[in-house]
Formats: structure tokens, C-alpha cells, sequence
């Protein structure tokens, strides 16, 4: 078990000495930090060099891992504090960093990505909007359904993730702030086995979606919210296991599916499917679809492009 | 479909081969795409298929095809043509 991040409130990140400390925002929280937070605020990880003492970083996954990758390639004794401004990724608490570089995901793995301090500030909760707040939730289910259904987990692990699951359970779709410490948790379990399919589809996806509708809001979030319910439905037809694994840790897979379902949009789904269609021999190659929970073949296509799972 | 027809369509599938290139007797060594992650494929596949799980230590120890047939025989499955 790593022993980083340390989990921190921010009363103690207020009154703990940081020495040198910059402080990396997103634009949407960046007046509210300043208000708490008596430190110099960058705009890029360039300004920050080796003779500062910490950085802290306030912002999403993206942003997370991306000062994660640039504190260990250029200042790797500078202390690292992260707060996630939405749930989902999991970036706070994992030791995998994903890069956007040419249009593809670039994912690197190390114990040294690690974030020193992670911090839950529940008062972020309330400023994410609510569309991107499901998207989050999505995120998060996929992260803890696929490491849970994963060949590479654990019967211990497998007991954790039912726990996550089951409080994941009793949360909205929605603004809450319970979201950052459950998202965290099945991120950290995650990281100990492997995601599956929907993550296999995202990654390939992700850059020709971009590409092809700079400005349709496509990102790693909302695509887990449209794929998690037809991935599933996969899992669940494609082989015993999905019920052998629901029924042996006593989880309501009725009511799961109902709630994937409801995180899914038919609309966007089709305009999903041209690139689902044209990109799904690099989906069944993607290093994530191939430790899905179920086997995902070339002929699995059909089952995701004709709506089979409707 | 018999058993052996349906092992090979399996490693077709997982391994992304041409059925040109198929043998029964390739092995690991020759085959570029099974890595790690192609052995972790070819568990779910033959448990989906055969309803056997190998063991972890089954799973690493396999060098070729032949060693998948050995396992599934070994636990009644027949290959017979």
C-alpha cells in the first residue's frame, strides 16, 4: 500500500508551514483560492523550478496529472498538494499520469507520480455545473465497476470496491460533495487492478472526438457516463461472471444497471457511432479492453453499433 | 463448433492474427501481440468458452498453444480434429 498522498483537510494545509509554496488553479476556482490561500497563483507549470518548497494544485484530473508528470521530470523534491475541483478521475490519489500529446492519450505509471497531500474542500462541490458533475459520477462508476469486474482484482480488493459500490449507491447523480472521497477511493482500488472496456473505448475515442467537435464538450467523463451502461449490458450477456460477481458480494445489479442507464444519452450515443464503427479494431487493441471483464472481440462491434444492449 | 475450432477462433481474436498464420503449435516467442495483457485476454476468453479459469500460476507458466490445450485436457476437454 503506498503511504502518499496523506489526506489533509484544508484547516491543516491553512496552518501548516509550506515553505516557498505557488499555487497551480483552474480559472473557475482560482478568486476563491486566493480569498483561503495567501500564496502566489501561476498560470503554467513552467514557473515552477526546483527551489520552491510545495505546490499546490487546485483543478481536475488533467490538470493533476500534468503537474504530477511535471514535478517528476523537473522538480522532483518540491511537495506536491493536490485538490480535486470535481470528482471522477481519481488523479488525486493515483499513480498514473494520463497526458494529451498529439491528439492521444499518453498514460505513464509510477509510484514517483504519487501526489504528497491530497485535500477534500467540500465547498468545490457546489460551483461544478451540474452536467459536468454527472459526467464526473460517471467517471467514478466506471472507475469502480471495471476495477471491481476486473480479471486482475483481487477477492480483498473486490470486497473493498463493494463497499465503495455500495456507498456510491446512496449518492445523487448530482452536486455532492461525498462524491470526492468515494471517487478517490475507487480510483485508489482501481490502480490496484485495471479498468476495462469503457476506458478501452474512451482512450481511443477521446482524441478523434476532439477533432472532429472541438467544441461538442466530449471528454473522458462524459464519455464513461454514455458507455458505462452499454459496456455493462455487454459484460452482463457476454459472460456468467457479471452476476457470478454481483450475487457473491450481495450487489443490487438491477439497480446499478438502472442507474447506468440513467446516466446514459441516446442522442449522443449516435453521434457516437461512426467513430465507434471506424475506430474499433484500435478499441479491441487498447491495453484496457483487453483486461475488460468480458472478451472483447472484432464481432463485438455489432453488439455496441446496432444498439443490441437497447 | 468443435472445441479446437473454437480455441482458435479465441487466439484469432485475442491475439489479432491472420488465420493464414495460424498453427496450433506457435508459440509465445512468436506471436508479437501476446503480452501481459493478451494472456489476461486469453483467461477471460477460455473461462467465457471452456468454463475453466486457469490459475495464476497456469496462466504465467503457458509458453504456446500447446501448453492451453495440455491445461483444457487435463481438465477433460478433448481437441480431437
Amino acid at each position: 500500500m503506498p503511504t502518499r498522498p496523506q489526506l489533509w483537510d484544508l484547516d491543516q494545509l491553512q496552518h501548516s508551514e509550506l515553505g516557498r509554496t505557488l499555487v497551480l488553479v483552474t480559472p473557475s476556482v482560482s478568486e476563491r483560492a486566493a480569498q483561503l490561500l495567501p500564496y502566489r497563483q501561476i498560470r503554467t507549470l513552467a514557473e515552477l523550478s526546483p527551489d520552491w518548497d510545495s505546490l499546490i494544485v487546485i483543478g481536475g484530473g488533467t490538470l493533476m496529472d500534468e503537474a504530477k508528470f511535471w514535478r517528476k521530470t523537473h522538480a522532483p523534491d518540491v511537495r506536491l498538494i493536490v485538490i480535486p475541483s470535481i470528482w471522477g478521475s481519481g488523479a488525486e490519489v493515483s499513480p498514473v499520469v494520463l497526458l494529451n500529446r498529439q491528439g492521444t492519450k499518453q498514460i505513464s505509471v509510477s509510484e514517483e507520480f504519487l501526489a504528497d497531500i491530497r485535500i477534500t474542500w467540500p465547498e468545490l462541490a457546489a460551483s461544478i455545473p451540474l452536467d459536468l458533475a454527472r459526467n464526473a459520477c460517471g467517471d467514478a462508476w466506471a472507475h469502480a465497476l471495471e476495477a471491481f469486474l476486473s480479471p486482475l482484482a483481487s477477492e480483498d480488493l473486490r470486497h473493498e470496491l463493494a463497499e465503495v459500490i455500495r456507498q456510491m449507491l446512496g449518492l445523487p447523480l448530482a452536486n455532492d460533495a461525498r462524491w470526492f472521497d468515494a471517487s478517490a477511493q475507487a480510483c485508489a482500488a482501481q490502480a490496484k487492478a485495471s479498468v476495462g472496456l469503457v476506458h478501452g473505448i474512451a482512450h481511443s475515442l477521446e482524441g478523434p472526438l476532439r477533432s472532429q467537435f472541438p467544441t461538442a464538450g466530449w471528454g473522458h467523463a462524459k464519455l464513461c457516463a454514455l458507455l458505462l451502461w452499454p459496456v455493462m449490458a455487454f459484460n452482463q450477456q457476454q459472460s456468467p461472471r457479471w452476476e457470478r460477481l454481483m450475487q457473491a458480494h450481495k450487489l443490487d445489479a438491477a439497480r446499478i444497471l438502472q442507474l447506468l442507464k440513467d446516466l446514459h444519452d441516446p442522442q449522443a450515443y449516435q453521434q457516437l457511432l461512426p467513430l465507434l464503427d471506424q475506430h474499433w479494431l484500435d478499441i479491441v487493441r487498447d491495453p484496457c479492453s483487453r483486461t475488460n471483464s468480458a472478451l472483447v472481440r472484432p464481432a463485438s462491434k455489432a453488439f455496441f453499433v446496432d444498439g443490441q444492449f437497447q | 463448433m468443435t472445441p479446437k475450432e473454437q480455441l482458435r477462433d479465441l487466439l484469432l481474436d485475442v491475439l489479432l492474427l491472420d488465420p493464414s498464420e495460424f498453427r496450433f503449435d506457435l508459440t509465445r516467442d512468436e506471436i508479437p501481440t501476446w503480452d501481459s495483457m493478451a494472456v489476461v485476454a486469453i483467461a477471460v476468453g477460455v473461462d467465457e468458452t471452456f468454463g475453466y479459469h486457469f490459475t495464476p500460476e497456469e496462466a504465467t507458466a503457458i509458453r504456446g498453444i500447446q501448453d492451453i490445450m495440455a491445461i483444457l485436457q487435463s481438465k477433460g476437454i478433448a481437441f480431437a480434429d
